[in-house]
């Protein structure tokens, strides 16, 4: 009877740990082709496990317009995985109550503007892993070649990107490596950052969401002055179909531009192995700051927006251990580890002048193009919704900055657009 | 008793050889299109369905964009069929008058039919490459460099651009089907309009077109419906841009349905609604308008 009792109490004690061991958390998230965050992930996934014997994390791992496209139908048909990738401007998510309410989390740890950014109706829906700034990239060298010097300030007057843009076409040189053939957002950053700090804040805030037209004689002098550089051949001449894992490579590798205007996402593919779509060891990057507006209201302003974030499916059978998941990200520590292997700002308090390993200094530079700087929180795509938003994307990510649309005709859409005529 | 045991039907037997295909249509086909036709008069989130009436096709009617799509898809569908039939038919008698190299330029003709349009669309995305695609180099090596263009960049090229692509590639499965409408065509027809010194012109006008019309409105009608489908080669090329220039009703639909930040299936559905009656209205008016009077008899 004894040796029984032994047998079905181990029986029950295997049981027992083989059940709390079945508590399986599916993930979807996008970053399939950027390797440092996936590492990033994988390598907190795994963290998560071994503090957490009984719960295991089962990431699969997408481009953004698959998986996009994929949970639209799988929240739909109530077949989502328990974790996955959003970002903010997904606010239909929200809306619907398809999220997991995530007040539970250490937000103590976390941005307060990170978490304003990600809260709706007053509760925050979503772990903001990821921020950016936009970023005017550079070759240090050819911008030498070309005998142009960054000022000490780091910001070029608009007139600047001018005479950049036609010293390096005369040598036969892209100055710009752009492209908008697989994103709605990277041409319309010319325009968004001219508008906010020729506007400022508030003024650019009441412009994109409807309350300030666009025929604004600020707005239109800002148009014409981007229209200059444009003019001047600022961009590739295939910037409507570039894609933009391929506007790293023209920037860095072929045929090589000048410079590069993108969010500071930037390293999460540069920093990459060269054989794997990395810039060239040893490239000579530098950051400076986006060029200041003539007449502006503050040329100190700058977007910063939330990317990449994880949010947990209202309809999970483990809330508690999905929140348990996100909650392993808020903390120093995490933040640390994004910081020095990602080399992207995060939403997650950090100790930025800690950061140490190779790429120290480039946070200091990075930190540099901050410094003083007055943030508007969210690119337009992110803050507009509907028709405003879908006729800003067609306009200025993609028409005007490629010239096939004039200033006045790029008002008059977005105006109606927003129904004022 | 014998009369009534002829007369008998098996409807066991035949309700077991129509049960599968009755229950595949009815799950994949009628009711996909019923629901689509419910949903148009409703609002659909995830998690509640809301009567709207007729809100979503008066929202419709308003909506610029659709009707830019329907006029960038019947553009397509106007202009392609006459394309790709004409073209077809062109290469169809230069392979039935035995040109040199026929066997070679039957299969290379034919073969862009093969591919789908995913591989297509990148192709020729690298075709129209403005710096080192095939199109531009061609023209520069030419000494058309004024010529040069951003095919899929421009919004005024867009389209026309991408009206080719879809020309090239179903051109030789005309070519193809009419190949084999003139190897049908009784012979003694043909070379009785040869012995009264009919020439090649009047020939294929006055004789063989005529023979083949069928074929060739069968063709037409087919390319016709194609187009006014199209979404494959748009999304892989240009996503309907610029400026909406290449936008057609179905990548509308699926931006509707799945890229604007909306959950709703309703307004999509009633695009899709609106499609398939103007499609299905379209097709029975070119059925009627090419029906064959009378039988051609030889």
């Amino acid at each position: 009877m004894g040796m029984l009792k032994h047998v079905l109490l181990a029986a029950a004690l295997a049981f027992s740990v083989n059940a709390s061991a079945q508590v399986k958390l599916t993930m979807w998230s996008h970053w399939a082709a950027e390797k440092i965050k996936r590492d990033y992930v994988e390598d907190a996934i795994k963290r998560f496990e071994a503090a957490n014997p009984g719960v295991k994390i089962e990431a699969q791992w997408y481009e953004k317009t698959a998986l996009y496209a994929a949970l639209k139908t799988a929240l739909r048909a109530g077949t989502a995985p328990d974790l996955f990738y959003a970002e903010p401007d997904q606010v239909e998510y929200m809306e619907n109550g398809l999220l997991l309410d995530l007040s539970p989390l250490n937000w103590s740890a976390i941005e307060p503007w990170a978490k304003d950014i990600w809260s709706y109706k007053g509760k925050p829906y979503g772990m903001p892993l990821e921020a950016a700034t936009v970023e005017l990239y550079y070759n240090k060298k050819l911008l030498t070649d070309l005998g142009i010097k960054v000022p000490a300030n780091l910001q070029l007057d608009a007139q600047g990107l001018t005479d950049l843009a036609k010293r390096a076409r005369a040598k036969n040189i892209t100055p710009m490596s752009l492209g908008v053939g697989d994103r709605p957002y990277p041409g319309a950053y010319l325009v968004h950052e001219a508008l906010l700090k020729k506007l400022g804040i508030q003024e650019y805030d009441a412009l994109l969401k409807g309350k300030l037209s666009w025929s604004d004689a600020r707005v239109v002098e800002t148009l014409r002055v981007v229209r200059s550089w444009t003019d001047a051949g600022l961009l590739p001449t295939t910037f409507t179909t570039l894609k933009l894992g391929e506007a790293h490579g023209y920037f860095h590798t072929n045929p090589g531009a000048v410079t590069m205007l993108v969010g500071s996402w930037y390293t999460s593919r540069a920093f990459n192995p060269p054989d794997k779509g990395g810039q060239p060891a040893n490239f000579p990057l530098g950051i400076m700051k986006f060029p200041a507006m003539p007449g502006a209201a503050c040329n100190e302003c700058r977007t910063l927006s939330v990317g990449g974030s994880y949010v947990a499916n209202a309809a999970t059978k483990h809330p508690k251990q999905a929140i348990a998941f996100l909650n392993s990200f808020a903390n120093p520590e995490a933040a640390r580890r994004w910081l020095e292997g990602v080399l992207v700002q995060t939403g997650i308090k950090a100790d930025y002048s800690k950061v140490s390993g190779p790429h120290a200094g480039y946070f200091r530079e990075l930190g540099a193009t901050s410094a003083g700087a007055k943030f508007y929180f969210g690119q337009p795509i992110q803050v507009m919704q509907g028709k405003p938003k879908e006729v800003f994307t067609q306009v200025f990510n993609n028409a005007f900055p490629a010239g096939t649309i004039s200033v006045e005709e790029a008002v008059k859409q977005m105006n109606a657009a927003y129904g004022k005529h | 008793m014998i009369r009534s045991s002829v007369d008998r039907q098996p409807w066991g037997a035949i309700l077991a050889f129509l049960l599968p295909a009755f229950t595949v249509y009815t799950a994949f086909t009628a009711y996909p299109v019923l629901r689509t036709f419910w949903n148009s008069f409703h609002k659909v989130l995830p998690r509640s369905e809301e009567f709207v009436g007729a809100e979503n096709y008066a929202a419709l009617a308003q909506d610029e964009l659709f009707w830019r799509a329907v006029r960038n898809t019947f553009t397509w569908a106007c202009v392609s069929p006459l394309a790709e039939v004409g073209i077809g038919l062109a290469l169809a008698m230069a392979l039935y008058a035995r040109v040199p190299g026929m066997r070679f330029f039957r299969i290379a003709w034919f073969t862009p039919v093969l591919m789908s349009y995913v591989v297509v669309g990148i192709i020729w995305v690298w075709i129209y490459n403005y710096d080192w695609g095939a199109a531009n180099a061609l023209l520069r090596a030419l000494g058309l460099g004024v010529l040069v263009q951003a095919w899929i960049g421009d919004p005024k090229l867009a389209l026309p651009s991408l009206i080719f692509i879809t020309t090239w590639m179903w051109s030789g499965f005309n070519m193809v089907v009419l190949l084999a409408a003139l190897h049908s065509l009784p012979s003694e027809v043909v070379e009785a309009a040869e012995l009264d010194n009919c020439g090649w012109g009047a020939k294929l006008w006055y004789v063989i077109v005529p023979l083949i019309k069928p074929t060739l409105l069968n063709l037409l009608v087919l390319s016709f419906i194609g187009k006014m489908k199209i979404f494959d080669l748009v999304w892989i090329t240009t996503k309907g841009g610029p400026l909406w220039s290449t936008e057609t009703v179905s990548t509308y639909v699926y931006k509707r349905a799945f890229e604007w930040t909306s959950f709703d299936l309703g307004y999509p559905s009633t695009i899709a609604a609106v499609w398939f009656v103007i499609v299905l209205s379209a097709v029975l008016t070119l059925t009627w308008l090419f029906r064959t009077r009378e039988r051609l008899e030889y």
